[in-house]
């Protein structure tokens, strides 16, 4: 059911990153229990990372530093697919140029939904990709 | 029991959902869900999940019953997630297409709010049709909107039942 499959970033999803849709992340936590949040947005760092903003303690940021890998499911209605990415949690960034761009797109998302004031980012969280595959609607039967 | 508030978002309001699973290695695996109905017991959370979705679902749960789900209505972004164990599971049909046409129904007037002027027919085409629906008994709900309360244990719900 996988239309491709890579361990690098293409091109393509680049402009889906950054199409204000919701996106969902997945993780775990050190014994066992499965975590889902929704996001506001991903991030492109380079072809193999990718950027998520780090701005509460909650259950995701815990789970990834206790066991780093997750799955995000990023979506493109016009495009009629998501995409799916197998992450690994790298490092965490509170300063430089990609905390600077999250920075100011969690103010400006924050802003076009209704949450101004509700969000602070503390950290751009830096994941490198394992994999990305492109699922199309037209796939699913 | 599911409590009252929460049953009457998940069965008028909430338009989107997303969960997940892991593995034997605590790999996690994310898994779209296209509806939801709560069971006559209001303990049972049915979860719709689409065919391009069940990767590793069936298998992971076999292997763990571990499962979560988090509910959430745009474009208020109030938000729970709903954690507890597979009971079964069985092809989507009958009722669940139900579910699935008014998840659908509910995302397309909700997205509108956020995007004015957004095509009905692609909003509408993400919501895909479910093929497996899964019972989930459901152990806890967490408070899930954005913000810094996001995480917040409401109850576990024998206990939310009683209360």
């Amino acid at each position: 059911m996988s239309a491709m499959q890579t361990n690098q970033l293409p091109d393509a999803i680049r402009p889906v990153l950054g199409n204000g849709v919701p996106c969902t992340i997945a993780t775990c936590s050190s014994d066992g229990i499965p975590n889902a949040t929704i996001i506001s947005q991903v991030y492109w760092v380079d072809p193999t990372h990718v950027a998520l903003s780090f701005q509460f303690f909650n259950k995701t940021i815990r789970n990834v530093r206790e066991n780093p890998r997750a799955s995000v499911t990023v979506n493109d209605l016009a495009g009629g697919a998501h995409w799916v990415l197998d992450l690994q949690f790298e490092r965490s960034e509170s300063e430089g140029p990609v905390f600077d761009v999250m920075d100011m797109n969690i103010e400006a998302i924050a802003s076009a939904t209704g949450m101004s004031g509700i969000f602070k980012l503390r950290a751009a969280d830096i994941y490198r990709v394992l994999s990305v595959r492109r699922l199309d609607f037209s796939t699913s039967a | 029991m599911i409590p009252g508030k929460i049953l009457r978002f998940l069965e008028t309001r909430a338009n989107i959902a997303t969960s997940a699973t892991r593995d034997r290695e605590l790999v996690p695996h994310g898994h779209r869900v296209v509806g939801w109905r709560v069971g006559p017991d209001q303990e049972t959370l049915t979860c719709l999940i689409p065919a391009l979705f069940t990767d590793h679902l069936l298998a992971d749960l076999e292997d763990n019953g571990h499962f979560a789900v988090t509910i959430e209505e745009i474009p208020t972004h109030e938000t729970y997630q709903f954690k507890g164990r597979y009971l079964r599971h069985r092809k989507a049909a009958g009722e669940d297409m139900v579910a699935n046409a008014r998840m659908r129904e509910r995302f397309v007037t909700g997205l509108q709010v956020l995007h004015a002027g957004a095509p009905a027919a692609i909003l509408a085409a993400f919501i895909l049709e479910p093929a497996i629906a899964l019972d989930i008994q459901v152990s806890e709900i967490y408070l899930q909107t954005p913000g810094p309360g996001a995480g917040t244990l409401l109850a576990p719900v024998a206990e939310a039942g009683r209360a």
